[in-house]
């Protein structure tokens, strides 16, 4: 027993110390946020998926493709057929089309030196899921930091103190000056700094910004709100049958409990009928 | 109905065989749950192959489909999600299964004489489900899948000689291509089917030589023994039934939390992931692997070597254990060794996870030092289980005579 106390130990503390690990290099962990989705019985919030259909449609996929989804599909999350329709066609497609943008990727090779990354499965493919891609949206810097970094780079010089107010405004996990200054440039230089992107420079310019378009429902149009309602939207089209499984095992359940196993003295009299008999319900 | 067995009684004595096989078949009453395992592990081969033969209905062996076809079956296929969802987190519960099974074996001595053949069938089972389990991972076309298999592959390259001309015959090409996957794809599908035959022939070894048990002495048959039904079946059922409740919480709550994040990007042979992982089973090997890296132009042979062999070892340890005592129960020092073998065997699957450069407290205790030693405690563990029993270090305790 004792053996397996210390068994269990080692396992917990073995399984604890990379997370130690982890945290201590790369990028800054991305904040963790609140999606009803996730959870064991979590559902897509529909309205706020609908949204971000729409920020996807009209600002995403200027640049990415959603490609694994059709645009009928979106009736899915509740919208109309002539709703799709008019989706599909801010992008110059028809219904029954693929969720593709309008730029093909020699042309977004061209314009962004790499092409933008297929968004089908984005939540489920960057470490971090949900929050990952939050936080890419909502890391760029804010007009006051750009003015801090203004500041900083007016006298090509960085004092102690303006180093420790970089490093937490930027997210930037260093004290070495020359590092600082090498990224300092780059960002006046014209690059995207991002707080949470690893290496914090990443082809894409700041894509969402407070009141970029109007909702059609007339919901607050805040980079926040923005973010989060594409993301949700994102991570119902990495995973469509998400509800579907997670209310499987319930539907199951309920299936079950309309039966009763048989009493005990059935068991005595008929072992290998009752043996059979649960295995085939297995 | 009795009629119609007994005509085919008389031709295939199918109920005899049921009876000494299976409801009659004397088992030892003091059976403790660590028994339950082998059935777990046949039961997630029968899953495995029931959701892989639709699985394989669906997807798409070419290097341009087949991840969007694995996409199809999540999205489209009726039920597809489940089948997925099931077979990939089978894999983990079928290595879950078998390392409990191996660890049991190596703790109630169920190597030893007269078991040795059933030991070292069970072995090549292994052998062959890692062969299985890493092709499977490569078909869904993700980035660790393809570079998975190039890091893997490419340990070929190492074998003198040969080598170099080996890899490609293995690729069929001069990298990991669609060939690959192609040919990976087959010998998924096949191998399991190999697997089951191998599976029989170790029901049938240990059939003939019974099960051990936790006291780890031979039994009175009648006394000692139970009929295997009703009461092992049902004991069996049900550690099924706790088995699959931790399967079922994966599958429906958790499907992809043994799966990388960086398997749901299509593989693109010109974009190197950041840290290529093999999955969870094959970590503490993986580090075994990358823990010698001291012999200079010997080192990846001596990796791959001193990998095989740490499986491979397996093999000898019916001769490696001396001692008058099986279980170890009754045997204060090996049990000591095995569960320091087994702690080890976390901390190696902890150091294979992290990337090689890794350390400790900022630096000082460099993540490849810890491998090595771990590698060294791996070894030693056989090396000391035969000295401690051969040079009759190690007094076991009193065993008794019988249940």
């Amino acid at each position: 027993m004792r053996l397996i106390k210390t068994f269990l130990a080692a396992c917990f503390a073995v399984t604890m110390v990379p997370m130690a690990l982890h945290a201590a290099s790369g990028a800054p962990q991305p904040p963790a946020q609140n999606w009803p989705h996730q959870g064991l019985f979590g559902t897509f919030d529909k309205a706020s998926a609908k949204r971000g259909a729409q920020v996807a449609v009209e600002i995403c996929m200027g640049c990415h493709s959603i490609g694994l989804v059709k645009f009928d599909q979106l009736r899915k999350l509740g919208f109309s057929e002539a709703e799709v329709k008019s989706l599909a066609e801010v992008q110059g497609r028809t219904k029954i089309d693929r969720m593709n943008g309008a730029m093909d990727a020699t042309a977004a090779k061209d314009a962004f030196g790499i092409v933008p990354p297929d968004l089908s499965l984005i939540t489920k493919a960057r470490k971090g899921y949900e929050d990952y891609t939050y936080a890419i949206l909502n890391g760029y810097l804010t007009d006051a930091e750009t003015a801090l970094v203004q500041k900083v780079m007016a006298d090509k010089n960085i004092s102690e103190q303006e180093a420790l107010e970089l490093q937490s405004a930027l997210l930037i996990n260093t004290d070495n000056k020359e590092h600082l200054k090498d990224k300092l440039e780059r960002l006046t230089g014209g690059a995207s700094y991002n707080k949470y992107f690893p290496g914090n420079f990443s082809a894409m310019p700041q894509p969402l910004s407070n009141g970029q378009i109007n909702y059609a429902d007339g919901t607050e149009n805040s980079l926040k709100q923005l973010s989060h309602d594409v993301v949700t939207f994102l991570a119902w089209a990495a995973e469509p049958t998400m509800e579907e499984r997670k209310s499987c095992l319930a539907k199951i359940f309920a299936g079950v409990r309309g039966g009763s196993s048989p009493p005990a003295e059935v068991w005595r009299q008929q072992p290998t009928k009752v043996f059979l008999l649960t295995l085939i319900l297995v | 109905m009795s009629k119609i067995m007994e005509w085919i009684d008389a031709r295939l004595p199918v109920t005899e065989l049921i009876k000494s096989q299976a409801t009659e078949y004397p088992t030892p009453k003091n059976l403790n749950y660590w028994w339950n395992f082998g059935s777990l592990a046949l039961m997630v081969l029968i899953i495995m192959i029931a959701t892989g033969l639709f699985l394989a209905m669906h997807y798409k062996p070419d290097a341009l489909l087949a991840f969007n076809s694995v996409e199809h079956i999540m999205r489209d296929v009726n039920y597809g999600w489940l089948l997925r969802y099931m077979h990939a987190n089978g894999a983990t519960f079928f290595f879950v299964a078998v390392y409990i099974h191996i660890l049991r074996g190596m703790y109630y001595g169920s190597y030893r004489a007269p078991r040795e053949i059933l030991w070292w069938i069970g072995i090549v089972i292994f052998f062959m489900l890692m062969g299985t389990a890493f092709m499977g991972y490569v078909l869904p076309w993700g980035q660790m899948s393809y570079w998975g298999a190039a890091v893997i592959t490419n340990l070929m390259s190492a074998i003198p000689v040969v080598g170099e001309d080996l890899v490609v015959w293995i690729w069929g090409g001069f990298a990991v291509a669609d060939p690959t996957l192609n040919r990976f794809f087959v010998l998924h599908f096949l191998l399991p089917l190999l697997v089951v035959g191998v599976v029989v022939v170790h029901l049938w070894a240990l059939h003939a030589v019974h099960s051990n048990n936790p006291v780890g002495i031979d039994l009175h048959e009648g006394k000692d023994t139970l009929p295997f039904h009703p009461y092992f079946t049902i004991k069996d059922l049900y550690g099924m039934g706790v088995f699959l409740i931790v399967y079922c919480y994966f599958v429906f709550f958790a499907p992809n939390a043994f799966i990388e994040a960086d398997n749901y990007i299509p593989a693109d042979p010109m974009q190197t992931p950041a840290h290529i992982v093999p999955e969870w089973y094959f970590l503490p090997f993986y580090a075994i692997l990358r823990a010698i890296d001291f012999l200079g132009a010997y080192s990846k042979l001596a990796g791959v070597v001193a990998m095989v062999l740490s499986i491979a070892i397996l093999f000898i340890l019916p001769f490696l254990d001396r001692s008058p005592v099986r279980s170890f129960r009754y045997r204060p020092l090996s049990k000591q060794l095995f569960w320091i073998f087994v702690v080890n065997a976390f901390v190696l699957g902890w150091v294979g996870y992290n990337p090689p450069d890794a350390s400790l407290f900022h630096g000082a205790v460099p993540l490849i030092l810890i491998g090595r030693v771990s590698t060294a405690i791996y070894f030693s563990y056989f090396v000391l289980l035969w000295l401690i029993t051969a040079l009759d270090i190690e007094k076991p305790r009193p065993v008794p005579k019988s249940l």
